[in-house]
């Protein structure tokens, strides 16, 4: 402004060309000068200068102005952001696996280890090939260090594996004596293992061992609780080679799955890595029966080991409440062949009753935790005993189901409907102890199935059958190893495109308030995936799957922050509209202004210049 | 419902010469004997009590009580009490807690104020909530807005709004005293429909499924007078003594309900549960450990001598049966059924003062709130304060004032019968948290820690100055002589000078038209204590007795105070804004403008352009010549025809000032 009052009035009185009446007598005098295309002085520049320097200043004033209005925005860092995108989502995950193979035989072997390595290697990789898209799976340029020990003679592949020659002696000892025991051997192979100092870098190191006895007709092929699997019995040294391969690309790396079971995509694990496992009992009508259960007995000895084997997975808490007056909203009917109540699978999207179950009253997940329900349903007087039946006309032998995501449900008859006799009401009962270990089994392969994995021991393959020890923990230790594989490439992929999405947003959003908070959370959750990325190439899976689940949730809880839920940012549309009023009235006057002046300027100029050329 | 004759019980009292009543029930009573349950159990009791009032009206008190034993011994696992309460408990150490949810206003004048039933659950409108913690004296804020989102989340409700700073308050020792860990908050506006009640049926064991909660038809109770919905819980968990109970969950609904009988003779309507909620109970909840339905008839102004008689009665008056639903099923079914014989006309127990709370003076600067107190006619003063001269009440008053509200302490009035009097001498005690203003507000995170409401507590003593009549209005001397008749002529008022604060754009409500609620102001007689007293074999059997027997400190609230706040145009800012721009365009653009002008040089141009005028302009001054009459004359020079141009140009900006008058008047007049 102080650029616009400086000039004193007297400044106006510069009068460009000369005065009328003088133009009049000058035609008369020099008949060559016209008024109107020439002039005898120089155009005067004040105007100009002075309509620039407005122009000017406002133009200097813009960045202030623009830095008073700015929006605190936490600098985010987008190229490290999409750095690990491109990590993580351009090539699949793949950990480094250990694989060894020894190879037992009182006869002579017709193979060299290095030779008996290349072949499973090979069969390895063919088999991989099928499902190579799996994310977490172990990289597939495996390799197999074999051990050979055929009579008195010892050969390995590699320096690193030290097989004790001879250690396995044992087993014959239990094949002879007639208590041979999968779970002994197991725990005897383990020991020996671990005699072997393979625990050096990080025991993750997965073994089979062949023991070919040509007395025994079948083949025995176990894959035990540990890291570690057996085959025994009369087999060619080729189909050993297939099956060893077989067993570690199935087993160890996939986790023995089939087709068609939960893939690590859907693991219900909540964004904050947290599980709620809420257990339930309904009594459809307690006027009928009451049913209670000791439930803290069965926290204490089932559930507590299981939630301590997957807490690098999921931090799992436990909570307990018996409901009543909760009848299932679908129908059954009575059949009197099975002298029962059936239920068919048609039926189970029907089954839980949402009105009358209110299952989620946990006040203590909170936030972004995932709630899995298991129930167990007493049906009431007028449906029992109540029985499912499979597709294929059988009875259920679990009588429960599972839902993805969700939880499962398990219909538990009491006694007394079979017995047909008229029970005390008002009396709490309690499920008998059996009864309740048997329900809680269930569970437990539930949960397995909800994990993705198998529910049963045992393995159909092409080539025979594959027997799978299973833990009293619920869960073997090859098993977590692949379900932390999975969880951390799921973590990892789901983390990024978090921080992709979130990126995105606030590159679109110029005028969005990004606080302090989110920007440490979101370097927070890079720097947790960076160290489960490295964590991965160097094998640590317990580590790699706890860092991936940390980079997660800060992932979600940038996305999640209550200040980017908010609709109250500060939008362009606002700032234009509050500023208009003044700065666009003004910046037109000022720039047409600048223009007249400078067109005047240059007119002037010219004429000028023609009445110079001329009086030259 | 059984047929009259069978079961009947009937009684008959005489009182004076012109009253008579006579009650009539059509139930069978069975005791059935309870299984012993050990002392170390989960517990739930329902009872539902019912109580004709004066008014026609019919009270209905629904109570269920769960109880868990402490973790330390019992465990985690609980087959009745509720999962989500439990937790609640635990994760916020909640050591006492009471939410309620009010509809409708209580009537203290009619439905009395003063026993255990009006004192615990007449409830101001709306949400309240105090909860006491168990955490260090800093968490306890965090603790109460974590536990008002999980509640408002439970209850769904907006119990959530009591985080913000303006809406709660730490009350030190006049409304319940208690170690500083306490918060109170309040939620007039609240609106209370079934989809809070449908979650706090969620906690009982049996929902609305079965047992007395079956009787909660949801249009029955909501078309009541008053609803109040109840949720106390009393943990001691976290104490380390071993005589710990666990935690003790009390769900309590109250309605006032309008029996609809056409028995125009009778005063009283005759009522039964299937006319009052339209359904029977059909037996008990199977997991309840006593399920009981009582009646009670306090019928104060009758002579005791009359009521000795009778055999189910307590001291003062009160007629109490009780009926076990155990025995009946949906077979048979449970219905209660009461008829008055003979007119009878009684009145319930009355608070020894009645408080209520308005708004006096104008406008937003000159204002004041003020506090009435009168006094009832009910004979508990007359216990207090019977064998002195001159009688002295202790009344606490606890008022929360949100900061948009200024209160000016220095103008605390007391005016007892209409005459000021030293508040010095009457006021024992007075607390005054003062609210901060906010007008200087930096940024959002400085603005919630302050402490944004003012909290009166105060305690005075309310001189009664008992006289021989309502004419003789004196100071507090005049005493009464003689004490068989005594009027209380008792108008108290404590009045406070307030005005409005000035509130930021963001901190109007978004219906700001209507208004801004001024919690109720709790009134707590420290004098009295209410209780019923009934024979030990009742209330062992029956929770609900037990719980009345209780000695209750007596409340009262005062009602919702509206305030008005003037409330501006909020698209006001950006109007300034904009008129402001355009004005500051307006003046930068003319001086511009100004700057680089040239005048002698446009003065030049304007000559020249006269010289060769138009075809145009020439067509339109021989238009004018034409309309005006005058022989057209082709244009001068400019020199000669300045002036006469000029003064056209002034009658031009004449006539158009003239017309932008009138329609400037026209706008004014007729708008």
């Amino acid at each position: 402004m102080d650029a616009a009052t400086t000039p004193s009035p007297s400044a106006t009185a510069e009068i460009s060309g000369a005065a009328p009446t003088s133009a009049s007598e000058n035609r008369k005098t020099e008949l060559e000068f016209d008024p109107e295309t020439m002039r005898k002085t120089k155009p005067g520049l004040k105007r100009f200068a002075l309509t620039l320097t407005v122009l000017l200043s406002f133009l200097l004033g813009l960045p202030f102005l623009l830095k008073s209005v700015e929006i605190y925005r936490s600098p985010l860092p987008f190229r490290e952001i999409d750095v690990l995108s491109a990590a993580v989502e351009s090539n699949p995950l793949h950990f480094p696996c250990k694989f060894r193979a020894v190879f037992v035989d009182k006869g002579g072997l017709s193979f060299t280890a290095n030779e008996l390595s290349i072949s499973i290697e090979s069969h390895m990789r063919k088999l991989a090939a099928k499902d190579s898209t799996s994310c977490g799976a172990c990289s597939y340029n495996p390799t197999v260090s074999v051990a050979l020990e055929s009579g008195s003679n010892c050969f390995h592949s590699d320096n690193d594996f030290k097989w004790k020659c001879g250690s396995v002696n044992e087993l014959n000892k239990y094949g002879n004596s007639g208590e041979y025991d999968d779970e002994l051997f197991d725990d005897y192979l383990k020991s020996l293992l671990d005699d072997n100092g393979s625990l050096k870098n990080g025991g993750k190191v997965y073994t089979v061992i062949v023991v070919r006895r040509a007395k025994e007709e079948n083949v025995i092929a176990v894959v035990g609780k540990y890291r570690h699997a057996w085959i025994v019995g009369r087999i060619s040294e080729e189909q050993a080679a297939k099956k060893v391969a077989e067993v570690f690309v199935k087993a160890f790396v996939n986790g023995g799955k089939e087709e068609g079971s939960i893939t690590g995509e859907f693991m219900p694990v909540g964004a904050d890595g947290r599980v709620v496992l809420s257990f339930n009992l309904l009594n459809a009508d307690p006027r009928d029966w009451t049913y209670d259960w000791d439930f803290q007995e069965i926290d204490d000895n089932i559930l507590a080991p299981i939630t301590e084997a997957l807490k690098p997975l999921a931090d799992i808490r436990v909570e307990s409440q018996v409901l009543y007056h909760t009848p299932k909203s679908s129908f059954s009917y009575w059949d009197d062949k099975l002298d029962s109540y059936i239920f068919t699978t048609n039926d189970l999207p029907f089954f839980v009753n949402s009105n009358e179950w209110h299952l989620d009253t946990s006040v203590a997940a909170g936030g972004r935790s995932k709630i899995l329900h298991f129930v167990v349903y007493v049906p009431s007087a007028t449906e029992c005993p109540l029985l499912l039946q499979l597709p294929n006309g059988e009875i259920s032998t679990t009588n429960g189901f599972i839902s993805p995501m969700w939880g499962s449900v398990v219909v538990w008859n009491p006694s007394a409907c079979f017995k047909d006799s008229k029970m005390e009401t008002h009396v709490r009962h309690k499920i008998s102890p059996e009864d309740l270990r048997k329900l809680f089994e269930v569970f437990i392969g539930q949960l397995r199935q909800l994990f993705g994995l198998k529910s049963k021991g045992l393995f159909a393959d092409a080539s025979g059958t594959l027997r799978l020890l299973t833990s009293d923990r619920g869960f073997t230790e090859w098993e977590l190893d692949v379900l932390s594989r999975q969880h951390t490439c799921f973590n990892l992929l789901q983390c990024a495109t978090t921080l992709g999405s979130l990126s995105r947003l606030v590159q679109s959003l110029p005028r969005m308030i990004i606080k302090d908070e989110i920007g440490k959370q979101v370097k927070y959750s890079l720097e947790a995936a960076k160290l489960a990325l490295s964590n991965v190439s160097s094998g640590v899976y317990d580590a790699s799957a706890v860092s991936s689940r940390q980079a997660r949730s800060f992932a979600e809880d940038a996305f999640y922050h209550p200040s980017m839920m908010s609709v109250s940012y500060y939008s362009f549309e606002h700032c234009f509209a509050v500023y208009s009023p003044f700065f666009l009235p003004v910046s037109l006057h000022v720039l047409l202004a600048v223009l007249r002046e400078w067109k005047r300027y240059k007119l002037e100029s010219r004429k000028y210049n023609a009445w110079k050329a001329k009086k030259m | 419902m059984f047929p009259l004759s069978e079961g009947a019980d009937q009684m008959s009292f005489l009182k004076s010469s012109f009253l008579l009543f006579l009650v009539l029930f059509s139930a069978s009573e069975s005791t059935a004997e309870e299984d012993k349950v050990e002392k170390l159990n989960e517990e739930f009791k329902e009872a539902l009590l019912l109580r004709p009032l004066p008014d026609r009206k019919v009270l209905a008190h629904f109570h269920f009580q769960s109880s868990a034993p402490p973790t330390r011994t019992y465990g985690r696992h609980h087959y009745i009490f509720p999962k989500s309460i439990y937790q609640l408990v635990h994760k916020f150490q909640v050591r006492e807690m009471e939410l309620s949810f009010t509809q409708g206003r209580w009537n203290y004048e009619r439905w009395g104020g003063f026993d255990p039933i009006s004192n615990s659950n007449a409830k101001p409108p709306g949400v309240e909530l105090w909860a006491d913690f168990d955490v260090p004296q800093d968490q306890v804020d965090d603790s109460w807005k974590n536990l008002t989102h999980a509640l408002s989340g439970l209850f769904c409700a907006s119990i959530n709004f009591l985080e913000h700073s303006t809406s709660y308050s730490a009350p030190q020792w006049s409304f319940r005293s208690f170690s500083g860990k306490l918060r109170y908050g309040m939620l007039p506006r609240e609106a209370v429909c079934t989809e809070n009640l449908t979650p706090w049926l969620k906690l009982l064991p049996c929902r609305d499924k079965a047992g007395l909660s079956s009787l909660l038809d949801r249009p029955s109770i909501y078309r009541g007078y008053y609803h109040s919905q109840r949720l106390h819980l009393k943990s001691d968990e976290f104490d380390t003594s071993k005589m710990s109970t666990g935690i003790v969950l009390e769900q309590t609904l109250t309605v006032v309900l309008q029996p609809n009988t056409f028995s125009g003779k009778i005063s009283q309507p005759s009522w039964s549960l299937s006319s009052l909620f339209g359904r029977k109970v059909s037996g008990k909840c199977s997991l309840s450990n006593s399920s009981n339905v009582v009646t009670l008839y306090s019928i104060y102004h009758f002579p005791k001598r009359v009521i000795k008689g009778v055999e189910n009665l307590q001291k003062k008056g009160s007629i109490l049966y009780e009926f076990p639903v155990e025995d009946y099923d949906e077979s048979e079914p449970f219905d209660l059924e009461l008829r008055w014989k003979v007119p009878v006309v009684w009145s319930c127990e009355q608070t020894p003062l009645r408080a209520s709370r308005f708004l006096l003076g104008s406008g937003n600067e000159r204002g004041a709130i003020a506090i009435s107190m009168k006094s009832t006619k009910s004979n508990n003063v007359e216990r207090v304060c019977s064998d002195e001269k001159e009688c002295w009440l202790k009344v606490g008053i606890f008022q929360v004032v949100p900061w948009y509200v200024k209160v000016y302490y220095h103008t605390l009035e007391l005016f007892l019968d209409g005459e000021p009097q030293s508040t010095i001498h009457s006021i024992e005690k007075i607390r005054v948290s003062p609210s901060e203003d906010k007008l200087n507000i930096e940024s959002v995170e400085a603005m919630e820690n302050e402490a944004v409401v003012s909290v009166i507590h105060l305690i005075f003593l309310s001189g009664l100055s008992l006289r021989p009549n309502l004419a003789n209005i004196g100071g507090k001397g005049p005493i009464l002589s003689s004490a068989l008749h005594p009027k209380w002529a008792i108008a108290q008022e404590l009045r406070a000078h307030s005005s409005a604060g000035f509130l930021h754009i963001d901190e109007y409500p978004s219906d700001a038209n209507q208004g801004f609620d001024i919690p109720s102001a709790v009134v707590h007689f420290a004098d009295f204590q209410s209780n019923m007293s009934f024979d030990d074999n009742f209330s062992t059997k029956v929770p609900i007795l037990s719980k009345l027997q209780e000695k209750t400190p007596v409340l009262s609230y005062t009602e919702v105070l509206l305030v008005p706040l003037t409330t501006p145009d909020f698209s006001m800012p950006y109007n300034v804004i904009t008129i402001t721009c355009t004005v500051f365009a307006l003046y930068f653009g003319s001086l511009l403008n100004a700057l680089r002008r040239r005048v002698g040089e446009e003065e030049r141009l304007l000559r020249g352009k006269a010289k060769k005028t138009g075809p145009l302009t020439l067509m339109l001054s021989k238009l004018f010549a034409k309309l005006r009459g005058k022989p057209w004359e082709p244009p001068k020079t400019p020199s000669s025809s300045s002036s006469p141009k000029s003064s056209i140009n002034y009658k031009l900006v004449a006539k158009v000032a003239l017309v932008a008058c009138i329609a400037a008047a026209w706008q004014y007049y007729f708008q």
